[in-house]
Order: C-alpha cells, then structure tokens, then sequence
C-alpha cells in the first residue's frame, strides 16, 4: 500500500479541522417541542375565525373563502341573525364553518377573499389528528375565545344597531 | 262595509258622474280629497274603500298618496309646512332652513308641535327651485306657496297662524 | 305578415320586425345592450336609463324626402345630440345604432356611478350576489371608484316582509319597477306599487294578505338586485355554490319546467339537499315563470316522516322488514291473484310506473283504476291537445273557453296564459256558477247552477262558431266523478258539432286535473269509478282514498289482503297487510303528461331516502317473483315498451323528448339582466301525444242528479289545500286557509251561522271537522262551497250538515 499524497493528506486535514471547529459552535437544532423556533410575520399557520371586541363573530357566513379555495377545503353554511339571537353584525352568519385540514394547502387565499378579516392565517402549525373526521376543524374549533369584556355569541342586542354585515371596518355598528 | 260610501254617498255619486263608467278608476284622486276633507289624512279604511269604489287595488291608491304631497296617510298638526329639499333647493339653502326651523320648534322633520297645529315635512320638487328656500301650506284658505323665507320669515308666520287659532 | 326592418348596430347588419325595440334587436343579433328595467316579456318604460345607446337616422332632404347621400353613395346618418334609451326606440328602416362610442361607455358609467350612490355594500351577504345584474354590469360597465362620500349614503329598512314569501330591501332597490310592472301587466294582481317620490321611492304592498299573488316568487328572478329574497332560499346558499338539475312541477297539470338548485347540506346531515325551485325557460308551457306552489311547495320529499322501508303486518302491527319478505309475501298473495286483484293509482305517478303497474295487474288477471274524483279522461285522450299546440298562438279569432273550474286556484300558469291570449285578442269564455278571477278578462261569461252544468251547451254552440281555433279547459268545481265526465261529454260532443278536431293544433279539450300526470294515467288506458269493495286483493299505489272516503276503509278491511305503496304512512296505509316505500318524483326519473298532452321528462335531483325504490321498479320486482317479465331498474328501459305499446306514444324516445329550439326571448343565465335569473332549457322541451283518432268515443254518461236539500255542499279548489305536499312546507304555513264553508248571507242566516264564526262540518254523514264560516254574497244560494283536500272529505255535491254546540264561536 503506498503512503497517501500530500494533497490527500491536506484534504483529510481540511475535513477534520471543520469538524473540530463545529464542536464549539452553536448548535441549530433545537429542543422541539420544549423550545421552539421563530415565527415569521407572514407565517401561515391554521386558519382562526376573528371576533369584534364585543365578541360577535366577524365571519358573515358569505362563503367567499370558499370561493376563493383553490383546494375546496372550506364549507360554508349561513343562516340570519336576529337582534334576539345575534352571531355578526348584519343580516347573516355561518351557520356552519368547516375547514378540512387534510385539504388545506395554507396558501391564504381565503383571507385575501375575506370581506371582514374574519378568517386569518394565524402562528399555530402543531396540526395532528387521528381521524379524518377530526381533521375537519369545525367553526366552535376555529373561533378565538371571546375577548375580555365581550360576550359570548349568540347575543341579545338592541335592536336597529348591528345592521351592517360588512361594516366600515374598526366599529360594527357603522 | 263600505263606510266612506255610506258617508257621502251623493258627493262619491257626484265625482263618479264626470268619468265614464268603465273608467272609474279616474275618480280616485278626487275621491281621496274627499276623503281627508274632514280628518285631514286618508286612513287605511278609507284607502280600502276607494279601492273598491274605484276597482283598483288598495297598493294602486296607497301609491298616489305616497306620490302626490298633498294627500296624507297620516294624522298630522293642523297646518303642514311642506319644505321642498330636492337638489336645487337644497343648493339653495332649503335643507339648512329645514333644520333651523325645526330647531326653533323643537320637533324633527315629519314631527308636529306639542300644540298639535304646525307639523314640518320634507317633501320632493314643488317647483319652485328658484325662490327657495320655500314651502308649500294646506290650510282652510287652499294650498299656498312660502317663497325666499328665512327662519326668522317663517316663525312669524307661525306666531300670526296660533293667534288666530287662539282667536277662534 | 309584419313588415320586416334593417338596421346596423354596431356595424353589424340585422333584420327584424318592424316596432322591435332596439335592445331586442341587438339581442337578436347576438349583440347586448346592458338594462336593469326592460324586460323580453313587459312594456318598456325606459327608467333606468342604463340601454342608453347613439341612434342615427338616415337624412331625407326636406323638399323632396329623398335620402341625402354621402359622397361616396351610402346614405348621409344623422344622429341625434342625445343618447337614446334602446328599450322604447322601435327600430326604423336603415337606423344606426351605436353602442360602443366612448360617449355610450361614459353614460354607463355615469349611471352605474349614479345607481351606486347609496346602494349597500352587501354583495358578500347579498343572497343575489354572484347572480346579479347589478354586480355583472358594475363588472363591465361601472366605474372602479364612486365619487360619493360613504358617510352620505341613505340608511334604510333592510327586513321588510312584503307578506310572508318575499322580504324586500329597501336600501337595495334600484326603483326599476319590474316587480310593479310584472304584477300589474302579467300576474294582473297590482299588488305592488312605489310610495313616495325621489330618492325616497320605495317599494310598497297594501294588500291583507301582504304581497297578495300567487306568482310573487317571479319577482324576485326578475329583480335585477338583491332587493327582493324569498323567504324560503333567504341566506340559503350562494348561487355559485348550487348545482341545476331539470325537473317538471308535480303539484299540477300545466307541467311547468323547472331547475331545481341543490347543495349539500350540513343539518340533513351531509346530504344534497333541494335549496330552492326555479322556473326553466319553455314558452310553449310555462314561458319563464312558475307560480309561488311550484316554487316554495318542493319540501315534501324531505319530510322526516317518509316511509323509508317495507312494513309488514305482524300481530296486527306493521313490522319494518326486507324488501325480499315483504315481496315473496305480495307475491304469495298475488299468485293466481285473476279478478280479485284491483290496483288503485293516483294521478301524479309517471307514465313508466303507470305503465309496470297496469301490465303487472294485468299480467295477473286483476284490473286497473285510477283513483280520482274528476273524470273525463276518455274524452279528453280523444279530443285533447295535438302536436303543434301552443296557448302561447291563440288570439283573435281564437276561442278559449273556462267551463267549471277557477283557474288561478287550480292551475296558476294557465291562467296566465289565459289572460294573455285574452289580451292579444282571444274570445275568452268563462262559464261557472260563480265569480272567478279569470272574468276579468273574459269576453263572455256565462253563469249557471250548480248541477246544471249541461244546460247551458246549446248556448256554447252558438258562441263558438266560427272560431277559428277551440280550446276548452274543464274542470271539477262542484262536480264529482260523474258529473265531471258528463260535463267532458257534453265538451267532447261541442268539438264534434262544431268542427274543431284536434287534427288541426291549438284545437282541443284540457282537463284541468288535481294531479301532475292525471292525464298520463287517462292516456295508457286506465279507468276511474273503480268499486273497492268488489276486490279481495288491493294494491293502492300513490293513493289515499282512505283520507277522503269511509268507504274505502270499510273495502281495506274487508278485503283479503292490501298493498299499499306511498311515500308516507297515509291513513290508507296505516290499514294496509304490506306498505312498500317509494320515491318522490325528485328522487328519480320519469316522464309526466301535461294537461295539455304534453310528454315531459324529468331527472333525478337527490338521493332517495333509505330502502325506497321507484314505483315501477317495485311492480317489476313483483313481476320477477311471479314470472311476469318487466323493466325494472331504468324508466328507459320501460318507455320505448310504452311507445311501442299505446298508440298516442308511438314515435317518441327520450331524444325527442331532449329537443329544444331557439326560444324568444332568448334566456340563458349568462346575461341574467335581460331575463332574469330563470333558467334556460337545455334539458328538452317535450312533445305532444299523438292525437288519437281512431279512438272510440264513449257513449256520454248522464249527468248525475243534485242531492235533495235546501242547501248544498259542493266542492270547489283552492291552490294551497291542507295536502300533504303543500303543507309540509314551512314558508307556505302562513298562508294555508282555515279549512271553511263559504256561504251566502241568506243561508249563513238560515243555518245560523255567522262571518268568522268556527262550526263543526259533516258532509254526506261523515266525521265532523271545525270549519270556519265565510259569508260570501257571490256564492250562489242554495250552495255550499268546501275546499277539497282541506280536512274535510267532499268530492261531489253532497248534503251537509252543520253543529254549532259542538264548537265554540271563534
């Protein structure tokens, strides 16, 4: 067996030289799921529903989303508010809001159709199910929880103040 | 029951005399002048009544009072100051007339006065665009045109209008 | 023959009537001016001012008329200094119109912009949205930005019931006034009108009920906005979502075509369900509307209560079982069945079924009948409606005559097509005991008794002659089963004497029937006035004698054994030894015959129910068990069995049946402006039978005589009965009547009843029911007018008798 070249003896050097050098670098991988990694701005993440401060429901049953889904993931159904029984401002809400996951490509095209900002991409990609049937993530599933010192939905309102479905955006009773 | 026929049965004979019988459907504006002759409005009994006379549908006559400013389907004050606030009037000033005067009364367009003499309405094109602001009265002396008033104008008038009233 | 005309629009050159209005002459040409107010089918008014287009017309010189022509010979165009509405200009000779100059676009803008000033920002939630003229139009005409300050736009009512089956928003309305106009120039119910003037114009109803008309569902396809919804599809689904399938209205005679709209569903548990019915184009039966009971009374197939297995009588209850027990058992019974087998069906199954049912019955010795109480049939298959028939033809010199029947209550559509061949010029006759709506437009009427029917044909004759075409429409108010035959007799015997034979089209009988395929039933040969009782084995099919006739429980009960196929546990059923469940027409297909004999096919819209099987399907499977060899599994394997067997369907195939032509107008959902959101007819627009000549007449039975008593009870029609199938649907609720007696003040007197007041019923002897008492002074005396189908049985003219203890006074 003859003795290495130097040039391969200068290669092995070189890779081994890197090797020591990364054992005193910081390490990229981390402690999933105890520590976990950065989201950015534009994350899209799983859909939630929105609500307005006073809890009702931005969504307005307009099944645009829908529409707009490429993937043919999101179901819609809409029924009408009453001020005795109110979900969103204006005359309509979903009754019925499904989004299949298992469907879903992420690629936000329903929150760019979304007259009312109702439906937004949001940081949560921890996405696991056992089923398929738990992969369909109903509407009690998507909605926020009620902000601090709203009320739950469906609401008993006055009469005459919620009627504008897509209202001027910042204040529902425009 | 047709009660309005009962009620002026010779007068209802008298307006249907001047159109031909198959149209009597002609008859309906003379017949609702008739029918706010007393109450001062046409009430939905009365508006049914026409109808039948007339042979129209109670939508058809409910339509021209909606149409025509000088029917009403709605008790109001005695006097009705009907203030045109259409467009060439409202470049006029007629839409800031119409709420200073309902200021000084103290009512909202379409409200009448405690007293229940004056009420104050906003109503489509009198034509009179060029003497606006301006409205129209209906009072026991027939209809009569307000022209270039003024608040100030207008109160008066209506100061001189509860004199007499007071007086009678 | 009309005068023809040609003109240029848009450099292309087009030919059509003289006095077309541009906007149809464009269309005719494939060339479309926008509009929001004209409609094919109503009177331009020109208020929208959206067909706004350049018009030219060629110059004459003024001392001689001779046309100035340009240097280069073509005629000298001059147009006018304004934009011109095309839907009121009727086109002249040589005209030129423009519709693409910069100066046309810029005025569509401008309206559009104007339109828009305060219309709401609803289109998400706008139930038209994705259907909508407005929407459609802003896309290709509209500005990208309104110069109007949002702050400005007016705030007005957004929930109003126009009555309990149309809302209307206010701030949505365009003030088009096609709803107006629909009502007053073809519904003839001026119901709607505007209030108010300016901006403030809004859409109003006086009428008690509110929206007063039995077509007010037509004007929310018309509406070119989301202004006025139905109460049934509010908020239901967006249009884009929805899939169409053909379909044909059962609920009466006249066949109207309709599209019904399905999407799945989350409450029916993941099902397509029927989200909403809307009339399909077919100018020779329904042209583009459908009346409020086809549209909103769709909802009977979903009820919770439909039979969705076989039951079988164990131990006197009836016990869910397999179809295959349930069959081997009708099949034991039925084996050698011979005359004791009598099969009873109803009027609104398809002509496929009809058909298996009669060669299985037949097949085995027993007979056939059709369960009706209006009869007639045989006449009507001799002297109906041929080829080549449209009521949409008929005009002066024509004569159209109404014997015994109020069309509005019994047959919306034809009503309508009655009161328009009235108005182009159409001898109508109205001949009923009573007033009827349809007088309004009649050239004639003709008044008679009750029970005297006949007496008035020696004066018909004289008034039909000479018409050039005679088509009688008869039906069954006051009559029962023989009364109404005799009365076809007497109609049948008029065309005879007269010289109208039905070789010729547009001459005919029609028989204005209670069910969809009544006149399908007649034409394959089956027979009414069966005698239950004389039969031991009974198979009633789509039938429920029992709800109307005691005697018909007695037979089921003395009868050996009884089959009784439905959709619903009926009160007949409920008596039966076997139920077999059955399909709704929505869940499958078939073919229907109109009134006016018209073959129309209609498809599959949903899923059925459970184990339920077509009616044709469940005869064939008897069949198989009794080796009687028939079609099941496809109604296309049963038709050409039916063409190549009775003789008024020879020739047909599904594939005529699919024909459609060019129909004016010309509606499809592409330009939803011009005609609304009604479908176009892609799916076939039906035949006529083939006219049966050689057919033998049967001899005219007598006319039966009235029951003797001073007053008496006749039955007479009202469009939403306490049926099944209307009162299963929730939007129409509201407006189902009291069951009532409807009497006139004398006799109200002499029974000691009064307006308003609830007494308990019975006629000929039967279960008292609470009515309520209607004094009505155009009620004949001496008779009783009671609904059919409205809780209490009544299907001729028959005593009565009132109890006042027993109920309270309303």
């Amino acid at each position: 067996m003859a003795l290495p070249e130097r040039a391969q003896v200068q290669e092995i050097l070189r890779g081994m030289w890197i090797t020591f050098r990364s054992m005193f670098e910081k390490p990229v991988t981390i402690q999933y799921p105890e520590v976990k990694r950065r989201i950015h701005t534009r994350f899209r993440g799983r859909h939630v529903l929105n609500r307005y401060e006073n809890g009702l429901e931005k969504c307005i049953g307009c099944s645009l989303c829908a529409a707009a889904c490429p993937a043919d993931a999101i179901f819609v159904e809409s029924a009408e508010n009453t001020d005795e029984e109110r979900y969103s401002p204006g005359e309509r809400y979903a009754s019925t809001y499904e989004i299949n996951m298992l469907r879903c490509i992420f690629c936000g095209y329903c929150e760019d159709a979304c007259p009312t900002q109702a439906i937004t991409l949001e940081d949560n990609y921890e996405l696991s199910f056992t089923s398929r049937r738990d992969a369909i993530y109903t509407k009690e599933r998507l909605l926020v929880p009620v902000p601090e010192g709203g009320k739950p939905t469906p609401q008993k309102v006055e009469p005459g103040v919620f009627t504008r479905a897509v209202p001027e955006m910042a204040d529902p009773t425009d | 029951m047709n009660k309005l026929a009962e009620r002026y049965p010779e007068e209802i004979q008298a307006i249907l005399a001047k159109y031909p019988p198959e149209h009597k459907r002609s008859a309906v504006m003379p017949l609702l002048y008739l029918a706010q002759r007393e109450g001062g409005y046409v009430s939905k009994h009365d508006i049914a009544d026409i109808a039948e006379i007339c042979g129209i549908t109670t939508s058809e006559v409910a339509s021209l009072i909606g149409f025509y400013t000088l029917y009403h389907d709605e008790p109001a004050g005695k006097i009705r100051i009907q203030v045109c606030n259409d467009l060439p009037c409202a470049l006029r000033g007629a839409d800031d007339f119409l709420k200073e005067l309902c200021d000084a009364l103290g009512i909202q367009p379409g409200e009448t006065t405690p007293d229940g003499l004056i009420t104050v309405e906003a109503v489509m094109c009198l034509a009179a665009c060029d003497k606006a602001p301006m409205f129209q009265t209906q009072t026991g002396e027939g209809l009569q045109y307000h022209e270039n008033m003024t608040v100030e104008k207008t109160l008066a008038l209506i100061e001189s209008w509860r004199e007499k009233e007071a007086a009678q | 023959m009309t005068r023809e005309v040609t003109l240029t629009i848009d450099g292309k050159q087009v030919t059509v009537p003289a006095g077309t209005v541009i906007v149809d002459a464009a269309r005719k040409a494939g060339i479309d001016i926008p509009v929001f107010c004209y409609h094919p089918k109503m009177e331009p008014v020109g208020m929208c001012r959206m067909c706004l287009v350049e018009v030219g017309r060629p110059m004459r010189d003024r001392a001689t008329g001779e046309p100035i022509l340009e240097e280069d010979g073509s005629p000298k165009i001059q147009f006018g200094p304004k934009l011109e509405t095309a839907c009121t200009v009727p086109v002249s000779e040589g005209m030129v119109v423009v519709g693409l100059s910069e100066k046309v676009q810029a005025a569509r803008k401008d309206i559009l912009e104007f339109l828009l000033t305060s219309h709401p920002l609803d289109c998400p939630i706008c139930d038209k949205g994705g259907e909508c003229p407005l929407q459609d139009l802003t896309m290709a005409y509209g500005p990208s930005e309104s110069r109007f300050i949002y702050d400005e736009k007016m705030h007005l009512e957004k929930h109003v019931p126009l009555g309990d089956l149309i809302y209307l928003d206010r701030e949505r309305c365009i003030q088009c006034a096609r709803c107006i106009r629909f009502q007053d120039e073809i519904a003839g119910d001026a119901v709607l009108e505007f209030y108010h003037r300016g901006r403030h114009t809004d859409v109003i109803t006086n009428s008690e009920p509110g929206f007063d008309s039995y077509w007010s569902g037509n004007t929310t396809d018309i509406c070119p906005v989301g202004a006025l919804t139905t109460a049934d599809f509010r908020f239901g689904a967006r249009p884009w979502e929805l899939k169409n399938a053909a379909s044909i209205c059962t609920h009466c005679p006249v066949g109207c075509n309709l599209t019904y709209n399905t999407r799945r569903e989350a409450k029916s548990g993941g099902n397509v369900v029927i989200k909403r019915a809307m009339p399909r184009q077919n100018e020779e039966v329904n042209e583009l509307w459908i009346c409020d009971k086809g549209r909103f009374a769709y909802h009977f197939a979903e009820s919770e209560e439909r039979l969705t297995q076989p039951l079988v009588r164990k131990n006197g209850e009836l016990t869910p079982v397999d179809w295959d027990e349930a069959l081997t058992l009708i099949a034991s019974q039925f084996r050698n069945a011979g005359e004791r087998l009598l099969t009873l069906v109803g009027g609104r199954l398809p002509n496929e079924d009809l058909f298996n049912l009669k060669q299985l019955t037949e097949g085995l010795g027993g007979k056939v009948a059709l369960h009706t109480y209006m009869g007639g049939g045989e006449y009507v298959v001799r002297h109906g409606l041929s080829a080549g028939s449209n009521l949409g033809d008929l005009g002066a010199g024509d004569t159209v005559m109404v014997i015994a029947s109020d069309l509005e209550e019994e047959a919306p559509l034809w009503y309508l097509r009655l009161k328009q061949a009235a108005e182009r010029g159409a001898k109508l006759i109205v001949a009923n005991p009573r007033p009827t709506k349809l007088e309004r437009y009649a050239g004639e009427v003709v008044r008679y008794t009750y029970g005297q029917e006949l007496s008035i044909f020696d004066d018909l004759k004289a008034k039909v002659a000479g018409a050039t075409n005679l088509v009688i429409f008869f039906g069954s108010e006051g009559l029962g089963l023989a009364g109404s035959k005799a009365l076809a007799a007497a109609c049948a015997d008029l065309f005879v004497s007269s010289g109208h034979e039905n070789t010729k089209p547009n001459n005919g009988l029609v028989g204005v029937w209670p069910a969809a395929n009544t006149q399908g039933a007649w034409e394959l040969g089956f027979t009414a006035g069966a005698d239950l009782g004389a039969a031991s084995l009974l198979y009633i099919v789509a039938a429920d004698p029992v709800s109307d006739d005691t005697a018909a429980a007695e037979a089921i009960q003395n009868a050996d054994f009884t089959v009784v196929q439905d959709l619903f546990l009926s009160e007949t059923a409920a008596l039966a030894d076997v139920v077999l469940p059955a399909q709704a027409q929505v869940e499958r297909e078939g073919t229907f015959v109109s009134g006016e004999r018209r073959l129309q096919r209609f498809y599959p819209i949903v899923t059925a129910p459970g184990q339920t099987r077509p009616d044709f399907d469940i005869a064939a499977a008897i069949g198989e068990k009794l080796d009687i060899e028939l079609k099941g599994r496809f109604p296309s394997l049963v038709f050409p069995q039916i063409c190549a067997q009775v003789p008024a369907f020879a020739g047909l195939t599904y594939q005529k049946l699919a024909e459609v032509h060019p129909q004016w107008p010309l509606v499809d959902r592409s330009d939803r402006y011009y005609g609304g959101t009604s479908y176009g007819n892609q799916q076939g627009l039906g035949v006529h039978l083939q006219a049966a000549e050689a057919r033998e007449i049967p001899a005219a039975p007598t006319a039966p005589a009235l029951p003797e008593a001073e007053i008496i009870a006749v039955p007479v029609t009202t469009l939403y009965d306490h049926g099944r199938m209307v009162a299963a649907s929730p939007v129409l609720q509201p407006r189902l009547r009291k069951p009532f007696i409807r009497l006139h003040p004398a006799d109200a007197q002499k029974l000691k009843t009064t307006d308003g007041m609830t007494v308990g019923l019975a006629v000929d002897g039967g279960p008292v029911a609470p009515v309520l008492v209607i004094e009505d002074p155009a009620v004949p005396q001496g008779f009783a007018l009671v609904a059919r189908s409205m809780g209490v049985p009544i299907h001729q003219p028959a005593t009565f008798e009132i109890r006042i203890a027993e109920t309270s006074m309303a």
